[in-house]
């Protein structure tokens, strides 16, 4: 999608971010004649830079549709580095104690993932590389069964990577009934992942998942104890993240 | 967790596919129900008929007006994302009244145009079949009849499908039929050797040039349909503007650039499609039949885009409390106003096949509904630009330009209103008076039974807590 905003006007896009940041400094209702007044922006200038952020959904508008406030998006700007709970880290550190595999708690932001205890001696994957194929990894699909599947198209990052949407949609739908989602050899060829789903105990939010990682060909074996394990410490942590 | 006053944990509108659809359907949405392709067949002959050379003008005149209506009715789609469409806006800047005036403008309009598009369907769709067979009346009678029923059952399935469905079906048809049409006129310019120019119009001029400009602004109506689709459509506060925007530009450009080559190459388009010729046999045209078959896909494609407005403004007044709750309920998997539906296309395709039965030549069927249609329009854009300043008024927005627009738009509108009302047939008046009479009815009725539910008309698709940076969880 093009932006009516082009690389030439930098006075624009100068305004369009004091104007975020005004709205993030006043807090919510703040109107657009107090932003104008306050950033000695021209009225007309503000109102359009105004539509422009709330059609980009940086902000929003109130219901009474005169007040404005920070949207969502505007979380993308400044992630919150995430602290891990004391009591989290004791429950990871049970469940590698009884596993040989490698043990990962990562938290969801949106479409982020972000590890919150990554297993000290099976380094895992870079968060921002899982981000960015979710479609191949167990803890991506938890994400992606949440939300839909991605526009671009899908990477094939070993010769078993899912790239079919088709395949990949009943794929998302086995992961939305059964709460737990698998991997083998899709996204390192040698790799597989188990992973299942930790949400809010209230609303039942999606805000972490807790991931193991192994060989590809053990992964593939039924597992259930495994997978029992896994949900057992992903319910001890579910009420410690939300 | 801020809590924040008057924001509500669920949107009102909630039970529709809330921001799924991409831009390009919501495009395909306004331009189905605008339909330039079987417009652009049709409306520069009936313009020039009576501005002659003038024709040029009137859809620049027309083209204007549009655009400035086009301008108050994005204001209000920057700002709110609603199912209801004009109707919603009208409520935030008139309050009750104005808002329920422009619901019955719309379900009028909207209706109407659905019923249009099926007349229009069976007419020229009826005479293509009784053409290619060498019938008679009768055939193409029995052929629009079963027309209508097929395509009836086909848009209703189409609109409880789902609006991404929906939005497909329109673009491909849309795209091909002003294809079909385009090559169509221009071949025809160019093997026709130019005759007489045409003369310069019956009001001579400048009245010619009025005059003609009421068919050119009824060839646009419905460009504003992409406002219903503000809770479905991805990104609304961008997508829905642009839609409108770029349907009106495309529309006057298709109908400017229809408008040459017809004036260039006079008398060519005559009895290039099946209606005007009547069935008279004669010589079967490649051309012709591909304008016909292109008129019909098209009047399809509008009867689904046109049914898709009116049953989200149905919906939208369930939900207010205005309307029966029961046409609020949507379709639990397609998450679409399957009930409103399922009551609206039976009675809308009983009244075209009623009135086909009955003996009532199609040209008349067509041409009364669609007066009554642009009527219904008219209306409701003369509301929304009235609203458009109160409201940018009221949420302390208000720039000179959009009061610029309003009251050139209004001045415009209401000027075409009065000749259309002044001009009128006495069928036409009566129809208009007892729509008007039915409508102030149901407000008094309203008022007393449900008058809460008037005040609090225009829901629209509300910020919710979870939308909120600050309100919501990280």
């Amino acid at each position: 999608m093009t932006s009516p905003i082009s690389g030439r006007q930098p006075q624009a896009v100068r305004s369009a971010l004091l104007i975020l940041e005004e709205v993030a400094a006043a807090g919510v209702g703040i109107t657009a004649k107090e932003i104008s007044a306050a950033l000695r922006i021209p009225p007309a200038t503000t109102y359009r830079l105004l539509n422009l952020l709330v059609a980009e959904e940086y902000l929003v508008r109130l219901p009474d549709l005169g007040g404005f406030a920070l949207g969502r998006r505007s979380a993308n700007l400044a992630p919150l580095p995430l602290a891990t709970p004391t009591a989290a880290r004791t429950v990871m550190r049970r469940l590698r104690e009884r596993v040989r595999w490698g043990a990962h708690l990562v938290a969801f932001d949106r479409h982020r993932m972000q590890f919150l205890d990554p297993d000290p001696d099976h380094p895992p994957t870079d968060a921002d590389e899982l981000s960015r194929h979710p479609h191949a990894s167990g803890l991506g699909r938890l994400l992606l069964a949440e939300h839909d599947l991605p526009d671009g198209p899908l990477t094939r990052l070993t010769p078993h990577t899912t790239v079919d949407r088709d395949t990949l949609r009943a794929v998302l739908a086995e992961v939305r009934e059964s709460g737990f989602a698998r991997q083998c050899g899709e996204f390192h060829a040698a790799l597989g992942c188990l992973a299942v789903a930790i949400r809010a105990p209230g609303d039942g939010r999606l805000v972490a998942g807790l991931a193991l990682t192994g060989p590809a060909d053990r992964v593939a074996a039924p597992n259930a104890e495994l997978i029992d394990l896994l949900r057992d410490h992903a319910a001890e942590l579910a009420p410690l993240l939300a | 967790m801020t809590r924040i006053p008057g924001l509500r944990s669920r949107s009102p509108v909630a039970g529709l596919d809330r921001r799924a659809l991409r831009p390009l359907g919501v495009f395909a949405q306004s331009v189905a129900t605008t339909a330039p392709a079987g417009a652009m067949a049709s409306t520069p002959l009936l313009v020039i008929a009576v501005a002659g050379r003038g024709a040029l003008w009137s859809f620049a005149i027309a083209a204007v007006v549009v655009g400035l209506v086009a301008a108050c009715i994005t204001a209000f789609a920057r700002r709110m994302a609603a199912a209801g469409g004009l109707y919603s806006f009208t409520a935030k800047g008139l309050g009750p009244g104005g808002a329920y005036a422009c619901a019955v403008a719309m379900i009028v309009g909207y209706g109407v145009l659905v019923a249009v598009a099926l007349a229009g369907a069976s007419w020229y769709g009826g005479a293509l079949v009784a053409r290619l067979a060498s019938g008679s009346g009768a055939v193409a009678v029995g052929a629009g009849v079963a027309l209508v029923v097929l395509l009836a059952v086909t848009v209703a399935v189409c609109a409880i499908r789902g609006v991404r469905l929906a939005g497909r079906v329109m673009l491909v048809i849309e795209a091909v039929s002003i294809g079909l049409i385009l090559l169509v006129l221009v071949a025809l310019a160019l093997t026709t050797t130019p005759g007489a120019p045409p003369p310069l119009g019956v009001g001579g001029g400048l009245g010619g040039v009025a005059v003609g400009v009421l068919p050119a602004l009824a060839a646009f109506i419905g460009f504003d349909s992409a406002a219903s689709l503000g809770v479905e459509a991805r990104r609304p506060y961008a997508s829905v503007p642009r839609a409108i925007i770029a349907t009106a530009t495309v529309a006057a450009v298709l109908y400017l650039v229809a408008t040459v080559v017809v004036l260039a190459a006079p008398g060519a388009t005559e009895g290039a499609t099946s209606p005007p010729t009547g069935v008279s046999g004669g010589d079967i045209g490649w051309a012709s039949v591909l304008m016909d078959l292109g008129i019909v896909a098209s009047f399809g494609a509008c009867a689904l885009a046109a049914l898709n407005t009116l049953v989200r403004v149905l919906f939208s007044l369930a939900r207010e409390g205005v309307a029966p709750a029961v046409l609020g309920r949507t379709h639990r998997r397609h998450l679409t106003p399957a009930v409103a539906v399922t009551v609206t296309v039976p009675v809308i395709a009983a009244v075209v096949v009623v009135g086909t039965l009955a003996g009532v030549p199609p040209a008349t069927v067509f041409g009364a509904l669609v007066s009554v249609a642009t009527l219904g329009f008219l209306a409701a854009y003369l509301l929304v630009c009235v609203a458009a300043p109160r409201f940018l008024a009221r949420i302390g927005e208000l720039t000179r330009g959009i009061v610029v627009a309003s009251v050139l738009a209004s001045a415009a509108l209401v000027a075409i209103l009065v000749v259309v009302l002044v001009n009128a047939g006495t069928g036409l008046l009566i129809t208009v008076a007892a729509l008007a009479a039915l409508g102030l009815g149901g407000w008094f009725v309203l008022r007393r039974r449900r008058g809460a539910a008037l005040r609090a008309m225009g829901v629209y698709d509300e910020t919710t807590t979870a939308d909120v940076l600050a309100a919501g969880q990280r």
